[in-house]
């Protein structure tokens, strides 16, 4: 059978560097594969995407060559960020901008739109929605319908629930499911929980682009366990693994750990509107409280009223002292925020680091030999003369925790920390999160993922609609109970 | 400032968008041609009266809207009335000299400026930008990558706006505090224009290849989902603004309402 | 140098000047709460107005690109319905156009700070014309005018020559201008390794 994608000698590298990301690399796919490519950030996987779709170098302009390229007729490619694929305020104004790009008659236009819509499962009272009002998950679902008006035989998916939740990560990978059934199908993706009864063969890459193994799925689990670990891939039990290997005991708070943040009648006020609302709540020095609930229930909102980003009413009791209007509790309290790039003030890793300690007003000496202890900590020392801007998303994370625990505040808040992140990553920063708390600082974190209540929360804040549902301590006995299970 | 929370539409919103474009670029220079302070006058009470009765919003915003235009009339017309060229005086004090001359070339280019700023206003508020670019496209052969990159930019306006209360956030958060001089200055322009403009540089960048990967080609034919064109509305408006300006020449001749000053 | 622009390229210089529509429509505020104190000191922040043009050219750096950044912030201003949109719009046709010159008679291939002051001085030029006609501006007294030139033209080439010179510089070494600079002859040599 004649394969439907295919590169033979594939040569290609970034403008200003000095290698290559693909030196002679050839793969092949036939018609009605699924195939998952997985690889550590930054080795090219959607490089690789690209360059099979013709988006490099039809769009992209990198120096790349092949001896043989075979590009499919007919493909679509779903990019992971869902705000940066649309150009189109409105729901039907998206899906007729792809339309008119085919030159579809406008007669015929809303009866195709209707269709592609109900096909990923969209059904919406009018086809004149605001893209905005949609959730991630709603918007990557548009642009499946959007990729389906090409009539695609090739599906290229990159990273398509990179940036959901959970549940908009399950209803994706459903609808991708069931529309790719017939096509082609190309996956780049880490979260790979709901991918693996989908994809029948596993490519895996290394940092430098060079194919390490192409088999079937249950070959390259048996085989390449390390190598998937190593790499930071989300394969099923990685979690576990990980929660086991932490030592017992570690979950307890200190008996007498001083009270840090006591909240009474306390309103988070937006707009005119009362946007969270917590009766009586109090946080000790040491614990590690997670914030659940779903997207827009108020989690990040009760974040920003803590930092004081939005009006608040009531009893706000900070180390004791009242919080009133107009003082900054940013002297006393950390804050991470989800998009790391926005808190970066400084043009390089180095400064970046150092910066907090400088408004501290340390003397020079001290804060070169912190700084360079945390960025070893941290593994960014090669990184430290780069802009923080030049770092990848996993570097990116780190850096901005780094910088925000440096200076030892007593209470780390931190926005969905892991959102996005590779495995590798995500038990880096939750390793240095507990070297922290145990050195008696209080976090309170917003996050989605259960595993994070499992292994680290002391507690559990569960938010809806404004107002603390659940508010448990969590045990270690039912740690151990539940790792028991596993 | 395409009011979303959807006003009642009226006979300008129905003007095809390049063509209301056009004619308020006209009147713009036609206004640059007019020296008279009657006529003018005359000219601009008639684009209020469009702007009170037609763009469609209750009266109580139409006030809230119009609060600029004082502002752009006040601010402009001060400098040349106290500081304008002119012969006799009606009050000295220092550097200030306010002549009748410069009296009246200080209302006539303000009331320029708030004739300006109503139609332009009024513009904003009958025509959804959206309809105007496809408009632009279809009539006036605006090359649809520039339509929809402006498409595109629009979209991203409240996504930035968010992005930079964010960064204010996060600025408050690690302490940042820009120092004052020149040197403070720039460094307040470039934390604020850096992250902004290098996020919008890769969404910037990420969209056009969306757009390409949903077959979107410079130089490709294309169907229209909104299809513009022309109506009586179109010669109504046209025809209001020649009467207008005809009556008010009539007027400023037959009936000025100020007294005549040759500058 | 001499290639038109491509798509990523226009949506690129549209969105930021669509950015700094916003900015335009902030410093509007600041401008029209100087004026009424006379003096033209409202005139030297005036240059901000041509920020546009340098900025987008510094980063594409195409024929073409100044004078729509220059008209599309200007655009952007409009349609949100600043009061002082329609005439915004009209100066920056203009101001685009003659930072445009400047760049054209350098044939697009210089990038330094004088070439930006020079752009910034020309806008100015292009904005006084238009002030000519619009605020009458030859109806000053002599010494308001004089001052009045100054301080325009002094805050063009600083707010349009010299602060966009360093604002891209600075967002350079953050390396988000790489994607959209052209691969060389030397990357393309990487391949023979």
């Amino acid at each position: 059978m004649k394969p439907i994608v295919q590169v033979e000698k594939l040569r290609l590298a970034f403008p200003g560097s000095k290698n290559m990301l693909f030196k002679d690399f050839s793969v092949s796919f036939n018609k009605g594969e699924k195939v998952l490519i997985l690889g550590p950030s930054g080795c090219g996987k959607s490089t690789f995407l690209q360059l099979l779709s013709g988006i490099i170098p039809g769009s992209i302009d990198i120096p790349c060559r092949a001896e043989a390229l075979e590009i499919p007729q007919e493909w679509g490619y779903v990019f992971q960020d869902p705000d940066a694929q649309f150009c189109m305020p409105y729901v039907d104004e998206e899906m007729a901008f792809v339309l008119e790009n085919l030159q579809t008659p406008r007669e015929k236009m809303a009866e195709r739109m209707e269709e592609l819509l109900s096909a990923v499962g969209i059904r919406l009272p009018a086809l004149h929605t605001k893209i905005q009002s949609l959730s991630g998950g709603m918007k990557q679902r548009l642009a499946i319908a959007s990729v389906l008006a090409l009539k695609p035989e090739v599906l290229f998916l990159d990273e398509p629930t990179a940036m959901l939740d959970p549940e908009g990560t399950k209803d994706i990978w459903d609808t991708l499911k069931k529309v790719g059934r017939d096509k082609t199908v190309i996956i780049v993706e880490h979260k790979i929980d709901h991918v693996l009864d989908f994809a029948g063969r596993i490519i895996l890459l290394d940092g430098n682009g060079n194919l390490m193994a192409d088999g079937t799925k249950g070959e390259i689990f048996a085989r390449h366990r390390t190598e998937l670990r190593e790499q930071g891939i989300w394969f099923p039990g990685v979690w576990e693994e990980y929660i086991s290997q932490i030592p017992a005991g570690s979950k307890s708070i200190p008996a007498n750990g001083k009270e840090v943040i006591s909240l009474s009648d306390f309103k988070g006020i937006h707009g005119k509107e009362v946007k969270i609302h917590v009766d009586d709540l109090k946080v000790q020095a040491g614990e590690w409280v997670v914030i659940t609930g779903k997207n827009g229930a108020g989690k990040s909102t009760f974040l920003h009223a803590l930092m004081q980003f939005i009006k608040t009413k009531g009893n706000y009791l900070l180390k004791g002292k009242r919080i009133l209007k107009g003082v900054n509790p940013a002297k006393e309290v950390a804050f991470v925020f989800q998009n790391p790039e926005f808190q970066f003030v400084a043009g390089t890793v180095y400064e970046e680091t150092a910066f907090s300690l400088r408004m501290k007003g340390l003397e020079e000496g001290n804060i070169a030999a912190m700084v360079e202890n945390t960025l070893r900590v941290f593994a960014l020392e090669k990184q430290q003369h780069l802009h923080p801007y030049q770092l990848s998303t996993g570097q990116k994370r780190r850096l901005s925790v780094a910088a925000s625990i440096i200076a030892d505040p007593d209470i780390l808040l931190l926005d969905e920390p892991t959102f996005g992140q590779d495995a590798k990553n995500t038990f880096a920063i939750l390793d240095k999160l507990e070297e922290f708390r145990k050195k008696g600082a209080a976090i309170i974190m917003v996050s989605h993922d259960e595993q994070i209540v499992e292994g680290f929360a002391t507690r559990v804040l569960a938010i809806d609609h404004g107002r603390i549902i659940k508010n448990e301590y969590i045990l270690e006995s039912e740690r151990a109970g539940m790792t028991c299970t596993v | 400032m395409y009011i979303e929370w959807s006003p009642k539409e009226t006979w300008l919103h129905q003007i095809n968008p390049s063509l209301k474009l056009l004619v308020i670029i006209s009147l713009f220079t036609v206004m640059l041609l007019i020296d008279d302070l009657n006529y003018l006058f005359s000219f601009t009470i008639a684009v209020l009266l469009l702007f009170i009765l037609f763009t469609g919003h209750p009266f109580k915003r139409i006030l809230l809207f119009s609060i600029p235009f004082f502002v752009v009339f006040v601010s402009t017309s001060f400098t040349m009335i106290l500081f304008g060229k002119g012969e006799t005086t009606i009050l000295k004090f220092g550097l200030i000299h306010i002549t009748e001359e410069s009296f009246y070339r200080g209302l006539l280019v303000g009331l320029r400026a708030l004739a300006t700023a109503a139609l332009g206003l009024t513009f904003a508020l009958t025509t959804k930008p959206v309809l105007l670019f496809y408009s632009l496209m279809q009539q006036m052969k605006l090359r649809p990558a520039y339509a929809y990159s402006f498409m595109a930019a629009m979209r991203m306006l409240p996504i930035m706006a968010e992005e930079f209360q964010t960064i204010r956030h996060a600025r408050k958060v690690r302490g940042w505090e820009g120092k004052k001089g020149a040197g403070g200055f720039f460094r307040k322009i470039s934390a604020y224009s850096i992250p902004l403009l290098s996020q919008s540089i890769r969404r910037a960048h990420r969209i056009a290849v969306a757009m390409e990967a949903k077959r979107f080609r410079m130089a490709g034919q294309r169907t229209y989902y909104y299809q513009t064109g022309f109506s009586w509305n179109d010669v109504l408006f046209i025809g209001y603004f020649l009467v207008v300006l005809a009556a008010g020449y009539y007027f400023s001749a037959e009936w000025p309402y100020f007294k005549q000053v040759n500058f | 140098m001499k290639k038109s622009m491509k798509l990523t390229e226009i949506l690129i210089t549209v969105m930021i000047a669509v950015a700094f529509g916003l900015v335009y429509i902030l410093w509007g505020t600041l401008y029209y709460a100087l004026k009424p104190l006379g003096l033209q000191m409202d005139q030297f922040i005036y240059g901000m107005w041509f920020i546009a043009a340098p900025v987008a050219f510094l980063i594409i750096r195409k024929p073409g690109v100044a004078l729509l950044a220059e008209i599309a912030a200007a655009s952007g201003e409009f349609l949100l319905g600043s009061a002082w949109g329609l005439t915004i719009l009209l100066y920056g046709v203009v101001q685009g156009l003659f930072f445009e010159f400047v760049l054209m008679a350098f044939k697009y291939k210089k990038f330094n700070i004088g070439v930006m002051i020079l752009g910034g001085l020309a806008a100015a030029a292009g904005s006084v014309i238009m002030d000519y006609y619009y605020g009458e501006i030859g109806s000053l007294s002599a010494w308001n005018l004089t001052l009045f030139m100054i301080a325009r033209f002094l805050g063009g080439a600083l707010f349009a020559g010299v602060l966009p010179y360093y604002l891209v510089k600075a967002l350079e070494a953050t390396g988000v201008t790489n994607l959209v600079r052209p691969a060389t002859d030397k990357d393309y040599d990487t391949l023979n390794q």
